[in-house]
C-alpha cells in the first residue's frame, strides 16, 4: 500500500452507478412496484436473504431489551463499500473482527445499487408493519429522511452507542430530518465541487467558472439533481438547506442560461471523469472521490469546494422498523465508530470518513492517505459544503420534474 | 413415437411453435400487459400505486410534454437509417458480387463489432471523436477547423453512433437478398440490351442524392440548399457511373425485400435507443428513450414511463404499417421480389 493504494481503484464507478447498472436497478425497482399492490401484506419475505431471520420481531409495543448479541446480523450495503480481502472478495476483516468480539455471524450482502430500487423492496414489508429481514441498511441521507418521515426506522438506544455519540464528526450532527441523530449513523460521505484540469484552466475557486463562456462546450454538470442544484443555488447566494420553490426556479433559470449559451456540454453521471482525463472536458461539477482516483491518471486534475459552496452527501446506517436484531445492529454501528475500525474501512474505501479520530488511526497505517484532504477534509473545506434540504414528497416531485425538464428529459 | 406423431400429424406445427410462443408469452406478452396496466396507475413510489381507467389522461399529457423528444427520435432514427443504407447497400453489394473467396471473411468483419459490448463500442466513439482526439485533433492542427470545433455532444455524433451501431442489421439482410439473386437474370438482362442507363441514371442519382442530403441537412441544421446541391452533384456522378438498366430493372427490385428488412431492423431499435444520445449527445439531443429511462429511474414515474413506451410502440407500428404498404409485405413473406 505505498504509491498506488489498493482501495483507490474500485469504488467510484459502482457507487455512482453507470447507465447499464442503473437500468437493471431501475427495472427491478419497477418490478418491485409492480408486485406491490396485490401482495402488500402477503409476501414480506421477498427481500429476505437466504438465511432470513426468525419471526422474533422486537415489536415496538413489547419493549423486551435484548441484552446479549444475537447469533447473526443481516447487513445490506452498496457494493465495494467496506474493506475487502485482496484474494477473497467475500472476506471483510471488519466484519470478522466483529464476529470475533461478539460471536455474531454477519450476513453481509452488497445488494443496494439504487436508493429508489431498494426503497421499493423495503416498502412492502414496512408498510405492512412487518420485519423487512434486514437489521442494518445503508441509504443516502435524503432517503434516510424519507424513512424517518414515514416512521419506518427504529430509534437508536444511545446507551448502546458510546462511540457513535463521542466520535461522530460535527458536520453530520443535527440534520433537519433527524435533529438529534437518533435514527441514522453516517457510513461514508462525499462532496460535490469543482473538478478541473489545472493545466488548462489554472487554479479555480469560484463556481462562477462553470458559467464562464471561456470554457464553452467543455464544461459538464451532474445529472444528480441535488448536486447540481446545490451548487447553482449557492452560486446565487441561497442555502440549499433552506431552499424554497422560488429560489429553485431561479437556480434552474441560471443553469438554463449556460445551457442556452452552449456552455454546458452535458449533464452526466460518472462519465465526466473520463472526459476530464481525455481532455474533452476541462471543468466539471465533480465528486471528490472520483477526482482522487483520476488524479492517478492525470496529475493536473484538481478538486476544490467552491467558495460559494459545494454540497455534501452521505450514506447512513439505518435500522428498519421491526428489525430482528436491533441490539446487535446497534453494537455494529458502535463498532464501526471505533476509530481503529473506521480507519481499517477507510484504508480501503476512498470516500470521506465521518468518524473523529479515524484520521489519526489511519496515519499509523498509511500516512499519505490520512493526509489527503479529499478523504479527511479540513474544517475549512467542510465549512464550504452544505447539505440539501430534506424534501417532502411533493417538493421532491416538483424539483425532480423541473430538473428533468432542464436536462432535456 | 413415430406412429404417435403420424396419428396426430395436425399437432406437429403446434409443437414446433410451442417454444417460441411460450417465450413470447413469458417475456413479451406478460411484461407488456403488466406495463400497460402500470400506465394506468397513479400514485408514487412512497404511497404505492393504484390502478384506474381515469388515468388515461397520462397518455395525451405525455405526448404533449415530450413531443419534442418524440420528433427527435423519428428524425435521428430516420437519418441513421438513411445513412446506414447509403453505407450498407454498396457494402452488401460489393460482398455479394465482388467478395469472391473473401466473402466469409468480409461478412465476419461486418459482424465482428458484435463481439464487443454495445456500450463499450459507443464509448470508444467518445475516444475516437474526442475534441483533441485522433480525428479532430489533426484537423485542428492543420487549421481545417477552428479550435472550438467539436463533434461530440452534437446531433451528428448521436446519429453517427446510431448508424454505426445498427449498420450490421442493415447490411446483413440486404446481403442475403443480393447473394441469393440469380446472376443469370442480370446476364439475361444485359443480353437484352439493358446496358448503361443514360440519362436516366444521372437524373435518378441526382434526385435521390439531393433528396437525402436535404433531409439530413434539415435534421442536422445545415444549410439545406447547399447540401441538396452537393447531394445532387454527388448522386448524379454516382448514378451516371454505376446505375445500369440491368441494375434498376433486375438487381434493385430483387434486393428490395432485403432493403425492407434492413431498414426496419435499423429504424425500429434506433427509435428506442438511448445509449447513443446519453453518451454522445447533449441536453438538446435527448431522444424518447432517454426520457423513458429518466422517468423510470430518476423520477420513479412509472405510469408516464409505461405510457411513453406504449406510445412509442404504437407510433412504430403505424410507421411500419405505412412503410409495408409502400414497399409491400408480400415481398417479405414470400421471399420473392415485387
Amino acid at each position: 500500500m505505498n504509491d498506488l493504494p489498493k482501495h483507490i481503484i474500485p469504488p467510484a464507478l459502482t457507487r455512482r452507478r453507470f447507465i447499464q447498472g442503473s437500468t437493471v436497478a431501475g427495472f427491478s425497482a419497477f418490478l418491485a412496484a409492480c408486485g406491490s399492490r396485490g401482495t402488500g401484506s402477503a409476501a414480506p419475505s421477498a427481500s429476505v436473504p437466504s438465511s432470513g431471520p426468525s419471526a422474533s420481531v422486537a415489536a415496538s409495543d413489547t419493549p423486551a431489551p435484548q441484552l446479549s448479541p444475537s447469533a447473526e446480523l443481516v447487513f445490506a450495503n452498496w457494493p465495494l463499500y467496506i474493506d475487502t480481502d485482496e484474494n477473497d472478495e467475500t472476506k471483510h476483516k471488519t466484519l470478522e473482527d466483529f464476529t470475533a468480539k461478539y460471536g455474531t455471524k454477519v450476513e453481509y450482502s452488497e445488494v443496494i445499487n439504487d436508493n429508489n430500487e431498494f426503497f421499493g423492496t423495503l416498502r412492502v414489508p414496512l408498510e405492512a408493519g412487518q420485519d423487512s429481514g434486514w437489521d442494518i441498511v445503508v441509504l443516502t441521507q435524503w432517503m434516510a429522511g424519507r424513512l424517518v418521515r414515514l416512521g419506518w426506522l427504529e430509534k437508536f438506544d444511545k446507551a448502546n452507542l458510546p462511540n457513535y455519540v463521542a466520535n461522530l464528526e460535527d458536520v453530520y450532527k443535527g440534520p433537519d430530518f433527524d435533529p438529534t441523530n437518533d435514527y441514522h449513523a453516517p457510513w461514508q460521505g462525499g462532496m460535490t465541487g469543482l473538478g478541473f484540469d489545472s493545466a488548462v484552466t489554472g487554479q479555480l475557486t469560484s463556481s462562477a467558472a462553470l458559467w464562464d463562456a471561456k470554457w464553452a462546450g467543455r464544461v459538464t454538470f451532474l445529472s444528480e439533481m441535488r448536486d447540481t442544484m446545490g451548487i447553482a443555488l449557492q452560486k446565487l447566494g441561497y442555502d440549499p438547506g433552506q431552499v424554497t420553490s422560488a429560489q429553485f426556479d431561479e437556480a434552474i433559470a441560471e443553469i438554463k442560461k449556460a445551457v442556452d449559451a452552449d456552455i454546458i456540454r452535458a449533464f452526466t453521471g460518472n462519465e465526466y471523469a473520463e472526459d476530464l482525463v481525455s481532455g474533452n472536458v476541462v471543468l466539471a461539477m465533480a465528486w471528490s472521490g472520483d477526482i482522487i482516483q483520476k488524479k492517478l491518471e492525470k496529475e493536473t486534475l484538481e478538486w476544490v469546494a467552491p467558495d460559494e459552496g459545494g454540497t455534501l452527501w452521505y450514506d447512513n446506517m439505518l435500522i428498519p422498523k421491526g428489525a430482528a436484531h436491533k441490539y446487535t445492529a446497534e453494537l455494529m454501528i458502535d463498532f464501526v465508530y471505533d476509530p481503529v475500525i473506521a480507519a481499517q474501512v477507510e484504508a480501503w474505501v476512498n470516500y470521506i470518513c465521518p468518524v473523529k479520530g479515524a484520521q489519526a488511526e489511519l496515519a499509523k497505517i498509511d500516512e499519505e492517505l490520512a493526509a489527503n484532504p479529499l478523504i479527511f477534509p479540513t474544517p475549512e473545506i467542510l465549512a464550504k459544503v452544505k447539505r440539501f434540504k430534506s424534501l417532502t414528497e411533493a417538493e421532491e416531485r416538483e424539483f425532480d420534474d423541473k430538473f428533468s425538464e432542464l436536462i432535456g428529459v | 413415437m413415430g406412429t404417435l406423431l403420424k396419428r396426430h400429424r395436425g399437432l406437429i406445427p403446434f409443437l414446433l411453435l410451442a417454444p417460441g410462443v411460450l417465450w413470447l408469452l413469458v417475456f413479451y406478452a406478460y411484461p407488456a400487459v403488466q406495463m400497460f396496466i402500470s400506465s394506468f396507475w397513479s400514485g408514487t413510489l412512497e404511497t404505492g400505486f393504484s390502478f384506474s381507467l381515469d388515468n388515461w389522461t397520462t397518455y395525451p399529457a405525455a405526448i404533449e410534454r415530450y413531443s419534442e423528444q418524440f420528433g427527435r427520435s423519428v428524425a435521428f432514427a430516420g437519418a441513421a437509417t438513411i445513412l446506414a443504407f447509403l453505407v450498407g447497400f454498396p457494402l452488401a453489394y460489393a460482398i455479394a458480387f465482388r467478395g469472391g473467396r473473401y466473402k466469409a471473411l468480409l461478412l465476419f468483419l461486418v459482424i465482428a463489432p458484435f463481439f464487443t459490448s454495445f456500450l463499450l463500442r459507443t464509448f470508444s466513439w467518445k475516444i475516437i471523436l474526442g475534441d483533441d482526439g485522433m480525428v479532430i485533433g489533426p484537423l485542428k492542427e492543420i487549421g481545417l477547423v477552428d479550435s472550438g470545433f467539436r463533434v461530440l455532444a452534437t446531433p451528428i455524433a448521436v446519429v453517427s453512433g446510431i448508424t454505426y451501431n445498427f449498420l450490421p442489421f442493415m447490411t446483413l439482410p440486404m446481403y442475403v437478398a443480393l447473394e441469393k439473386l440469380d446472376k443469370r437474370l442480370i446476364e439475361a438482362a444485359q443480353d437484352l440490351y439493358a446496358g448503361p442507363w443514360r440519362p436516366g441514371g444521372t437524373i435518378a442519382g441526382a434526385l435521390f442524392g439531393a433528396g437525402t442530403f436535404a433531409l439530413l441537412a434539415a435534421i442536422f441544421g445545415f444549410d439545406v440548399l447547399v447540401m441538396a446541391l452537393a447531394g445532387g452533384v454527388v448522386g448524379g456522378i454516382v448514378g451516371t457511373l454505376f446505375l445500369s438498366e440491368a441494375f434498376v430493372r433486375v438487381t434493385l427490385p430483387l434486393a428490395l425485400p432485403g432493403v425492407f428488412a434492413g431498414t426496419l431492423l435499423t429504424f425500429i431499435p434506433a427509435m428506442g435507443d438511448y445509449v447513443n444520445a446519453a453518451l454522445l449527445g447533449n441536453p438538446s439531443t435527448n431522444m424518447i428513450g432517454n426520457v423513458i429511462q429518466s422517468r423510470f429511474l430518476t423520477n420513479a414515474d412509472y405510469p408516464t414511463a409505461a405510457a411513453l413506451s406504449f406510445i412509442l410502440m404504437a407510433a412504430i407500428l403505424v410507421a411500419v404499417a405505412a412503410y409495408a404498404r409502400l414497399l409491400g409485405t408480400e415481398s417479405l413473406t414470400t421471399g420473392r421480389g415485387v
